[in-house]
Formats: C-alpha cells, structure tokens, sequence
C-alpha cells in the first residue's frame, strides 16, 4: 500500500519536472495585447516595432477595418483595426488620444494593427502552445494558431500570416481538399442489380439536370428510386430516365415546399422558430437562388413583421437572367396571397406591387453563385434546392464561401430533402424544417 | 449585379450602336464572368462612380474598330489613328452615357469619368474581385463586347 503511493508520488515529482523542463525551455516569444478584453499574442519575429500614433491619413473605398495610411519615418504603411475585422467592440478614443500599434513585418510589407493595449514580451516554450479549443467565437478560427497558458493567463496566438493574406494560397489548398464524397464508388462496390440501376439513375440525373447525387440528398434519391421504379412499372412503363421531361419528373418531389410561391402561414411560422430575439441592428439575409422573386418578397414580408424595429436587407441572387428580370417590379393578385401579405401590397398602375418598404430591403441580383460577391456578413443564408444542382467542386467552393459570409451561429437554410454532414455546421433540426448553425 | 442596371445598358447599345452605324444589328446571349480575359485588341473604358462603382468595357478586334469608326466617320480610315480612336472613345461615351441617363430616370445616380482606349495585341484584362455582365453585339463590321461591372458601394 505504503509503496504505491511513493509511485504516485515519484510520478507526480516527475511530471513537475517535466513541465519545469518545458518552462524552462524558452524558444518563442510572443508580444501580448488585449482586444475587446481578452489576452492575444503575435509572434514576436513578425513585430517590427511597437508604436503609437494617431490622425492616420483615410483612404476611400477600402474594407471598413482599414484605418487608412501612416507616415512612418518616411515610410507609407497601411494601417488596420484588428478590433473591426474581428467584430470586437472597439472603444472610441478621444480626439487627440493616440492609439495602440503594433507594426508588423510581413514577408515584403510593413502594415500597423490598431489594438487595444499593449501588455509585453512574453517567453514561452513553443510545445506550450495548445491546438485551438472551438469556443472562440470572435475571431474566425483559422486565424488562431493555437493557445497560450502563461502565469495564470490564457493567450490567444494570432497567425498574422493568415490573417493580413500573405499566406492565402494555402488557405485554399485546404479549402480544395475533398469534403464531400460522391458516392458512386460505394454504389458501384455493392454490385447488384439494383445498385447497378440506382447508378444508372445518378447518371442521367447528372447529365439532364445537372443534379449531383451525393451525401447532400443520397437519401432522398434512393427512397424516390424505390418509389418511381414502382410507379413506372405500374404505368407499364421503364423507370430509366429517357429525356430531360422525364428527369425533372423524378426530381418534382425533390423540390422544397412553395417554390415559386408565397410561403403560406404555417411555413412562415416553422421558420420564424428558427430566428433569434432580437430589436433594432440591422438583419442581413442572402438569398441564393431566389428564382422569381416569390421565396425574397415572402422572406421580407415575414423578417419585417418579425422584426419591426430593425433594418431588413436581403440581397437576393440568381443567374437566369429572364426569371430575376421581372422580380423587382412583381405583380401580384392580392386574392391569391396569403393574408400576411396584404397589409404589404400597394397598388400601382399595371396592378398590385410590394410596397417601397418591402421593395427598399431587397436587393436584386444577376449574380452567379461560384463569383466573388460584394456584400457584408449576413444573419442567415437561405438557399433552398441550389447546392444539388452544382458539381461537387462547385459545392464545396459555395459551402466555403456560405461559411465565410455567415457570421458566427447564423443559420444556413438548405433545401427540404438536402442534408449538411459537414464539419464546422451543427444540424438545428425542429421536425418540419432544419437549419444548419454555423459553429463558433 | 442589380437586375435594374441591365436593361438600360442593354437598350442603349443598340439604340447608339443602330443610330451611328444605320445598320441591322444583333444580339449574342447574355452571361456573367468573372475570371480574367482577353482583349480582343482594341478596348474602351469609362469608369462608374456614385451609388456605385465599377467600370463599362467596349471591346473589340482591331478591325472591327477600324470599320466602325470609317462608317461613323463617313469615309474609308485605313488604320487606328488618332481619328479612328476618337471615334471609338467617343462611341463608348455616348452609350455610357444614354445608360446612366437612363438609369437616373430610375432613380440611380451615376457618375461617368471620361473614356480612356488601350490599343495592343495579348492583352488581359484581370479584375477579378469584380463579376461583369457581358453583352455580346454582333454588327456588320464584326463583334463589339460590352462589359459591364458594377457593384453597389458598400
């Protein structure tokens, strides 16, 4: 017994003495600062130097976060607020208060970050530094190089490569990695009739509709496979797909409730709890894919009636030019609407229109999905039945940027019969509809 | 791009492009890109500002600009001179122009900066933070692409 706890002890002496060794070890040391009152640090090979200054000279057109340009002994860097970028509440200085800058020495650039207050050098040893825990939800996690434990204090490490772009090319090999799998090769493994039939079925559906089959919407396919093949051999008839007409037949179930439509109450209702208290700010939605306008002018209607003292906006995208043309100016028969949307409509010359208010918050765009896009991050993201008709490469470019555009816990609203099984998205599921949350 | 920006650039095209040349006119299909391309060899430009920003790109081969500008100028031009150039900016203007017009008749304000025109051979045009819509226009005297890429201030 005696001898068992001398172990233990023994165990624990050595362990003391392993971290003493690590502590003592110092190989990386780190310039800490806070931001919005918590503990960061950079590598201190990147700081140049450390400054203070203020009156930086404002340069139009650039991100937000860009406080503008800064004399530095002759030399013209930019300089930018890492407190804006990282949506960190910033405290307003005083005219004439000089602010906090770190300068940081960049493969071939010099560029100034604004922060809160400087604290000071930190040694450490660089085995101390921890992988990122995913609870820090105000900075995008891949711009965390790890995590700090120093005398009682927790430091975030900020991979400034990352963050300021120099590194960007290999942010997007990551990105490039495969997420998400066909599936064919599995169908094909099983090697039946059946299996044989299904993948058969994967291929029209690919090439007459540009519908991909993969984990996004396996499950539907095959319980309509099923489904069809008996159907058609009732009708007499071959459940392959012959044409185009025959394709869009198999896929008429596969489309989300009121495509094409007002959203009916009870549909508005299921979505409305899925959305987060809240009064005044603003609101930003991006519909992708919003056809003819039906599913935009319904999401207004419900987001102004939800959200009364707020500023809506919604920027809504497609790329078939003839079907968003006539969006912004719909018409509408006020007898075939839902109630809801009545109190909404003005008539107009040609008929019954949305009011400004509702038209103001919405704006209409001929975008195509896989392009860069200007706009800031949004509150939710619906885009029903889009991400199936892509090709899998193009899903998983749409999925990073849907990432990039959502702020932290938004909600990505996919198709009925689509699925989301993808890291950093956590399934929010209220039985008649689910939504994917944005992991922070 | 916002969908009530297309029509008027579309419209005016081919209303000054039917009026300068007086002659049958076609449409290519619309589409949007937004990776870098080449230019055909001749390339005009006016810039956007205002509620907006972006740019409007006429581009077209060589000979194309030739034989627009001889039919504008009513005589036969032999090369890319200083006249057939000026003609070709100031075609770029006027379409520009009767857009923008068009569009504050909608409510949008524009701004247009004057029309500068690059001339060489294997040129590339790369913005490609920028998507553009492009309207193809088939005349007689060959292909004249009109680029348009124009996003809201944010």
């Amino acid at each position: 017994m005696m001898e068992r706890v001398m172990d233990t002890v023994t165990e624990e002496n050595r362990k003391d003495k392993l971290n003493k060794e690590r502590m003592e070890k110092i190989d990386f040391k780190m310039v800490t600062f806070s931001l919005g009152g918590k503990d960061y640090g950079i590598d201190i090979m990147k700081v140049k130097e450390i400054s203070k200054a203020d009156r930086f000279t404002y340069v139009p057109n650039t991100a937000p976060f860009v406080k503008g340009v800064y004399n530095l002994r002759g030399e013209i860097i930019s300089i930018i607020d890492l407190r804006i970028m990282f949506h960190l509440p910033a405290e307003k200085k005083k005219e004439g208060v000089p602010e906090n800058i770190i300068i940081l020495r960049l493969d071939e650039y010099l560029i100034g970050v604004v922060v809160d207050t400087i604290d000071k050098v930190v040694g450490i040893s660089s085995e101390t530094i921890q992988p990122t825990p995913s609870l820090f939800g105000d900075i995008n996690i891949k711009y965390i190089k790890g995590v700090v434990n120093h005398e009682g204090r927790l430091y975030i490490l900020l991979d400034v490569d990352r963050i300021l772009g120099a590194e960007r090319e290999e942010v997007r090999k990551e990105i490039d990695t495969p997420l998400l799998k066909r599936i064919e090769e599995k169908v094909e493994a099983q090697d039946n009739h059946h299996a044989v039939d299904f993948s058969f079925i994967i291929d029209t559906l690919a090439t007459f509709k540009k519908f991909t089959v993969n984990s996004i919407n396996e499950t539907w396919v095959r319980k309509r496979f099923d489904e069809w093949k008996s159907d058609r051999a009732y009708k007499g008839e071959d459940f392959q797909l012959k044409d185009p007409t025959e394709a869009e037949e198999y896929l008429s179930a596969f489309y989300s409730p009121y495509t094409g439509k007002f959203w009916a109450e009870e549909y508005c209702k299921a979505f409305e709890s899925f959305l987060p208290e809240m009064t005044g700010g603003a609101f930003h939605v991006w519909n992708a894919g919003c056809g003819n306008g039906y599913e935009t002018y319904s999401l207004a209607v419900l987001l102004k009636s939800r959200y009364p003292g707020s500023m809506v906006k919604i920027w809504a995208h497609d790329n078939d030019l003839l079907n968003i043309s006539n969006a912004p100016n719909l018409l509408v028969n006020p007898e075939e609407v839902p109630e809801k949307y009545r109190s909404f409509l003005v008539e107009g010359k040609n008929g019954y229109q949305f009011s400004q208010a509702i038209k103001d918050s919405i704006l209409f765009e001929y975008h195509d999905l896989l392009h860069q896009s200007s706009f800031p991050e949004v509150d939710i993201i619906v885009a029903r039945d889009i991400v199936s008709f892509l090709n899998p490469s193009e899903q998983e470019k749409v999925f990073s940027e849907f990432m990039d555009k959502l702020k932290p816990g938004g909600l990505l609203f996919l198709g009925q019969n689509e699925v989301l099984n993808l890291e950093g998205w956590e399934m929010v599921d209220r039985g008649t509809m689910k939504a994917y949350k944005k992991e922070v | 791009m916002r969908v009530e920006y297309i029509n008027p650039f579309v419209e005016s095209a081919f209303n000054v492009l039917r009026e300068v040349l007086n002659s049958d006119i076609q449409r290519g299909e619309l589409y949007l890109k937004s990776t870098s391309q080449p230019v055909l060899g001749v390339a005009a430009i006016v810039g956007l500002a205002g509620d907006v920003e972006g740019r409007v790109l006429f581009d077209m081969s060589k000979p194309t600009a030739i034989g627009i500008a001889s039919a504008m100028n009513g005589e036969e031009l032999k090369s890319l001179d200083d006249l057939a150039k000026a003609t070709i900016t100031e075609l770029a203007n006027m379409i520009t122009a009767q857009a923008v017009t068009k569009l504050h008749e909608l409510g949008f304000k524009f701004d247009l900066t004057p029309p500068a025109i690059f001339t060489g051979d294997n040129m590339e045009i790369t913005d490609s933070k920028v998507e553009a819509l492009i309207v193809p226009v088939i005349l007689p005297q060959g292909k004249v692409e009109i680029n348009v890429a124009v996003r809201e201030r944010a």
